[in-house]
């Protein structure tokens, strides 16, 4: 898993602060460093003074054995200060191991490591020099001082220790803020996530609570919640489907295993079995018919377009229609007339099969004698052909479902005579296979069911 | 009629070779591939009916192996109604397809189409009993007597009577009557037929037009008593 949100903000604040500390210790490091150097620069300086006075003021008896005297004085006070003389006249010689002092500052090196107290310990003095010419009080003479470097070292690693300390404690602490903000931050995500566990099939009408997600969050939710919708929508007709599905198939069914079931109850003649097996397959053209509609339907969802167009007039195949149909208006009265024409690219077959659906549910919904309008009409992109007539008012939210698999206004007509329910979405799936669509109003006691078919095929 | 059948499927086998024999054909059976396409390719047969979906070797193999040899007419039979397969079976020379779950009357109509092909004009004087159908002037005569006829009705009785003995179903009648190539849930060939009755059989002592039930309609001179 990758890792959370909180984490990564909480490695980032650490990072920053590992950055800050480091920069700001680097800094202070370098003015305590430059601090202790000007520090140990002045007591060299003022030694050296001293050491410079003494020689050109004190007076000539004896010198070299009083400065002697004094230094021992002076170095008995401050171990850590420490003094050299060097002449060619031993009374002006003082200090350990005054070669190499005198050699390395000659050289103009500015350190040097000597030997002192007993056991003899090495250690590094920071040094410098000037000479005086001979005068009346002293011949010349050369004179050092120097300074323990190791307190001013020592000053530094502490301070070295106590930034590294600071800066690690500074970044687990940052880190720890911080991802004790980003959980804060991060709240309404967890919660939102928690709303949306809740959500699943058991409870599919639950939404996310949008007025309660901050500003960042809200589009989300909102899309997640359309999301939810459509997925909702599917779910619900694939469930009705189904539902009908097996609805369709469960009386046929039921009726052919009865009546098989009562026929070889007990013997029977062969007519009686005759008349079994016609019903049985009365029964099973039904569920063949059922089962072939909705292959064709399947067909058309999954994108299968019609094939072998044929630019082809309409008002020509809506008169054929009617022909086909023609006993049928005959037997109710009814009468047809056909307004405009448009020729467009069609399949034939699935054409006229989609014509003669809507003139056959243009009959079924009509009272007899009442006339059918159809109207061709064509536009830029696509032509369109429609079927009105008289029927009762059809509720605006219920057009839409017209065109849905086993959907009836009437509920209770479910299972009446030969139409199964189909015959509307047959034209839905025709017009698509056409790259059209379908339509439906309700207006002033008329119907108007038609589709459309596009001009470029 | 010879006919060879390639169906592993049991059932539909038997009933195939039982209704084809009963329709007065000469029925050989393979039930897988490598069976039918030996006897495809060795023996004549006037039309094979070939299961896509077969043990051993599929049908378009079977197929296209006997294309290589003849041109003996082939209806492929499949559960897959996958458009591919279907332009494939016909790109492969298959000269019709039936997609399962088909009525066996439409199989015995396909059938009797493709072996019907290029066969002689048929005659334009059919006689059904003690009826007459002149298609040329497009007349019926029953025992004398001219029958009043709409052009509807008598395109349906010439179809039928073209196929005397044959029972049509109702969507063969709607595809040879009124080109409509669907199944149409309309009762219109009902309807049709009812009023055709009314016409040529209604005045007359014995009925021409008789209705199958569950599979469509037979136009024949039956010698026994009427069982409607």
């Amino acid at each position: 898993m990758r890792n959370s949100i909180a984490v990564r903000i909480a490695l980032m604040f650490a990072a920053a602060a590992l950055l800050g500390f480091a920069l700001l210790g680097a800094a202070l490091h370098r003015v305590l460093a430059s601090e202790l150097e000007r520090h140990q620069r002045e007591q060299i300086s003022a030694r050296l003074d001293d050491l410079s006075y003494m020689l050109q003021h004190g007076r000539a008896v004896n010198l070299g054995e009083r400065i002697r005297d004094k230094l021992d004085t002076l170095s008995a006070d401050d171990r850590r200060t420490r003094s050299w003389l060097w002449s060619e006249d031993p009374a002006f010689q003082y200090g350990e191991d005054l070669q190499e002092v005198r050699a390395a500052v000659a050289a103009g090196r500015d350190s040097v490591q000597i030997n002192v107290g007993t056991p003899p310990q090495p250690i590094w003095m920071r040094v410098r020099g000037g000479s005086l010419p001979a005068s009346a009080q002293h011949p010349a003479v050369t004179y050092m001082a120097g300074v323990d470097a190791e307190p001013f070292g020592h000053t530094l690693r502490t301070f070295e220790t106590a930034v590294a300390l600071l800066t690690l404690a500074g970044t687990v602490l940052s880190a720890a803020l911080g991802y004790w903000i980003a959980r804060i931050g991060l709240g309404p995500v967890e919660r939102l996530s928690a709303e949306a566990q809740r959500i699943g099939p058991d409870n599919r009408a639950l939404r996310l609570q949008l007025p309660t997600l901050p500003k960042e969050l809200a589009h989300l939710g909102a899309s997640f919640n359309d999301a939810l919708d459509r997925l909702d929508g599917a779910y619900r007709q694939l469930a009705t489907f189904s539902d009908d599905v097996a609805h369709e198939l469960r009386t046929p069914l039921a009726n052919l295993i009865g009546q098989t079931q009562v026929a070889l109850g007990r013997e029977r003649n062969a007519g009686e079995l005759r008349e079994v097996l016609q019903s049985n397959l009365e029964e099973l053209e039904r569920l063949r018919a059922i089962v072939a509609d909705m292959l064709f339907l399947a067909r058309a969802e999954q994108g299968v377009r019609a094939r072998g167009l044929v630019a082809s007039s309409i008002a020509q195949e809506v008169g054929k229609t009617v022909e086909f149909l023609d006993m049928l208006l005959d037997e109710a009265g009814m009468s047809v007339q056909v307004e405009g024409d448009a020729v467009a690219p069609i399949e034939t077959s699935l054409f006229r099969r989609a014509l003669t659906n809507l003139l056959q549910n243009a009959i079924q919904h009509s009272r007899p004698g009442a006339h059918v309008l159809v109207r061709i009409g064509s536009g830029d992109r696509s032509a369109e052909v429609s079927f009105s007539n008289p029927s009762a008012p059809i509720a605006p939210e219920q057009l839409p479902r017209l065109f849905d698999r086993f959907y009836r206004v009437d509920t209770s007509r479910r299972n009446s005579g030969e139409n199964h329910g189909l015959g509307l979405s047959i034209v839905k799936a025709v017009a698509v296979m056409h790259n059209g669509s379908v339509f439906a109003r309700s207006v002033d006691g008329m119907t108007t069911v038609g589709f459309s078919v596009a001009l470029d095929g | 009629m010879k006919v060879l059948i390639v169906e592993d499927e049991r059932k539909t086998a038997d009933y195939l070779f039982q209704g084809l024999t009963e329709q007065g054909c000469a029925v050989d059976l393979a039930f897988d591939g490598i069976d039918g396409q030996h006897l495809a390719l060795h023996y004549d047969f006037d039309v094979i009916v070939l299961d896509v979906m077969l043990p051993g070797l599929d049908g378009f193999s079977v197929l296209k192996s006997l294309r290589s040899v003849k041109n003996t007419p082939v209806i492929m039979l499949t559960a897959r109604d996958g458009v591919a397969d279907r332009v494939r079976g016909l790109q492969d020379g298959a000269d019709d397809y039936l997609v399962k779950p088909f009525s066996f009357l439409e199989l015995l109509a396909r059938l009797q189409a493709l072996t019907r092909r290029g066969r002689a004009q048929e005659t334009t004087l059919l006689r059904v009993g003690d009826l007459r159908v002149d298609l040329l002037s497009r007349k019926a005569i029953r025992q004398e007597q001219r029958i009043d006829l709409t052009a509807q009705e008598f395109a349906l009785l010439a179809v039928l009577a073209r196929r005397q003995g044959e029972i049509l179903s109702k969507t063969v009648i709607a595809e040879l009557v009124w080109d409509m190539n669907f199944d149409s849930n309309t009762n219109v060939v009902e309807v049709a037929i009812k009023r055709l009755r009314a016409k040529i059989d209604a005045p007359f002592d014995h009925n021409l037009l008789h209705t199958i039930r569950g599979m469509g309609y037979v136009l024949e001179k039956r010698s026994g008593p009427e069982t409607e």
